[in-house]
């Protein structure tokens, strides 16, 4: 078969709005995971046992159950258990944060826990409280482990967005379905969502570089 | 008056004793010397003094304060109870005089222009002036060491606990940081050491401890001690330090 550039021109426009979208989601996903990520690594890390538990069920259960059950309990269950109703797209980001946040809990913690247990002792015996101490002195050692184990939650959390297609979110994944489903040049338009991808993750990739040579892992 | 007062401490690590019905009374100004076996206790009995260690039973009076007062009482124990450790423990993301900068701008609450100008002159005072600008991972280890002398002195405490400070350094490098440490004691500061080295406990001490299985073996003059050890046990400890 022929390869026809002209349906990848005429899909840009629509592939691009989608690939906004999935920026979007990811972006928000991504901020929002490392806030919950942050403070659930260190409640279980350093909380007293109720913290510990209540963080550890959080990550049981996100991490025991598919990012697709997650956005669908979400989408459909809650509005029927809680009578919350949402739309899609904060459906979607509510679920790329929840469970972002429960991978990056994980790797929050790992890294916390691999400093050093002296620079800590020599942190408290100066009289700070704990919190100064991770704030001053672990988490910025802390922070330059974290950034290759981030940098792949990030990429996945970016391509998991891909899954919100089964609630009907026009993101990018969605976007070349329907495409493809006007026009059946399968080929040309998942090859250009697969492109778009990659110059997603490639992105990120780069940035996860730039910022791992600006900081010495020490 | 008294510094620091052990009474009836006990601590256990799980089913381990590791102290047992401690009773000491340390008055300012004293240099205790700890000496003892690997396992006697001797760093424990240090750590419980600025509640890096919790201690399961008695009670531990530190300038006034008991460590098993709130968290808050007990960062005051901390600030009044600087700490050398033996891996140095610097914060490697900081250079030698971030370092000693970090407990008067986090603790005292400095300005950086006043913390930085009192740890230039620590540095200066532990003979590295010239190398504030150094990361830790550039220095050699006596000299990462006498930074973390600085480190702790720059949160002006009442007293010093030294936890086998030379320990980790080459011989060569030994006797810098015991001369910091002896001008310390020059000067009036009250320290308490854990060492294996003789020499200083005979030159700088003003009374040494041999600790034995959670307890205080032996209490007295380091010079009558040393010289001639009624006690067996120290005889032979000394015998392999020696």
């Amino acid at each position: 078969m022929e390869f026809e550039w002209s349906v990848v021109w005429q899909a840009l426009p629509e592939l691009f709005k989608g690939a906004q979208l999935t920026v979007m989601i990811a972006l928000a996903g991504l901020v929002g995971g490392l806030i919950i990520g942050i403070v659930a690594g260190l409640m279980r890390a350093y909380g007293n046992v109720v913290l510990n538990v209540i963080a550890f069920i959080y990550v049981e259960l996100i991490r025991g159950t598919p990012i697709v059950v997650q956005v669908m309990f979400i989408y459909f269950a809650l509005p029927l258990v809680a009578d919350i109703r949402i739309n899609p797209i904060t459906a979607a980001i509510t679920a790329i944060v929840v469970n972002a946040g429960a991978y990056i809990a994980e790797i929050v913690r790992g890294s916390f826990l691999s400093i050093h247990k002296g620079l800590k002792e020599a942190g408290l015996a100066l009289g700070l409280p704990l919190w100064k101490v991770l704030f001053y002195v672990i988490g910025p050692l802390a922070f330059r482990r974290m950034i290759p184990a981030l940098g792949n939650q990030f990429i996945v959390s970016l391509k998991d967005t891909s899954l919100f297609i089964v609630i009907g979110v026009g993101e990018l994944t969605r976007q070349g379905q329907e495409i493809m489903a006007a026009n059946f040049r399968a080929v040309e338009i998942w090859s250009a969502v697969a492109v778009f991808y990659l110059i997603m993750t490639g992105t990120l990739t780069l940035i996860l570089r730039v910022t791992e040579k600006r900081m010495r892992i020490l | 008056m008294s510094l620091v007062e052990f009474k009836n401490v006990t601590k256990n690590f799980g089913p381990i004793s590791v102290l047992k019905d401690v009773d000491l009374t340390i008055d300012e100004g004293e240099v205790v010397v700890l000496i003892g076996p690997s396992g006697s206790g001797k760093s424990t009995l240090l750590r419980c003094i600025n509640a890096l260690e919790e201690i399961n039973g008695g009670d531990l009076i530190v300038d006034g304060i008991s460590v098993r007062e709130s968290r808050s009482k007990v960062r005051l124990i901390r600030q009044e109870a600087g700490m050398v450790f033996q891996q140095f423990n610097l914060f490697p993301q900081m250079t030698a005089l971030e370092n000693v900068a970090f407990g008067p701008r986090r603790v005292r609450n400095l300005s950086k222009a006043d913390a930085t100008e009192q740890a230039t002159a620590l540095l200066a005072k532990v003979g590295l002036a010239d190398r504030g600008h150094h990361y830790p991972s550039e220095l050699s280890g006596g000299q990462q060491q006498r930074v973390a002398i600085a480190r702790a002195l720059a949160v002006k405490p009442k007293l010093m606990l030294f936890d086998e400070p030379t320990s980790a350094l080459d011989p060569e490098l030994r006797h810098e940081v015991l001369r910091v440490m002896q001008s310390l004691a020059e000067e009036g500061m009250t320290m308490i050491v854990v060492t294996h080295e003789i020499g200083f406990a005979r030159k700088v001490g003003t009374r040494l401890i041999f600790m034995e299985n959670g307890n205080i073996a032996v209490d007295g003059d380091p010079a009558v001690l040393l010289d001639s050890p009624e006690n067996p046990r120290l005889r032979e400890f000394l015998q392999h330090v020696h």
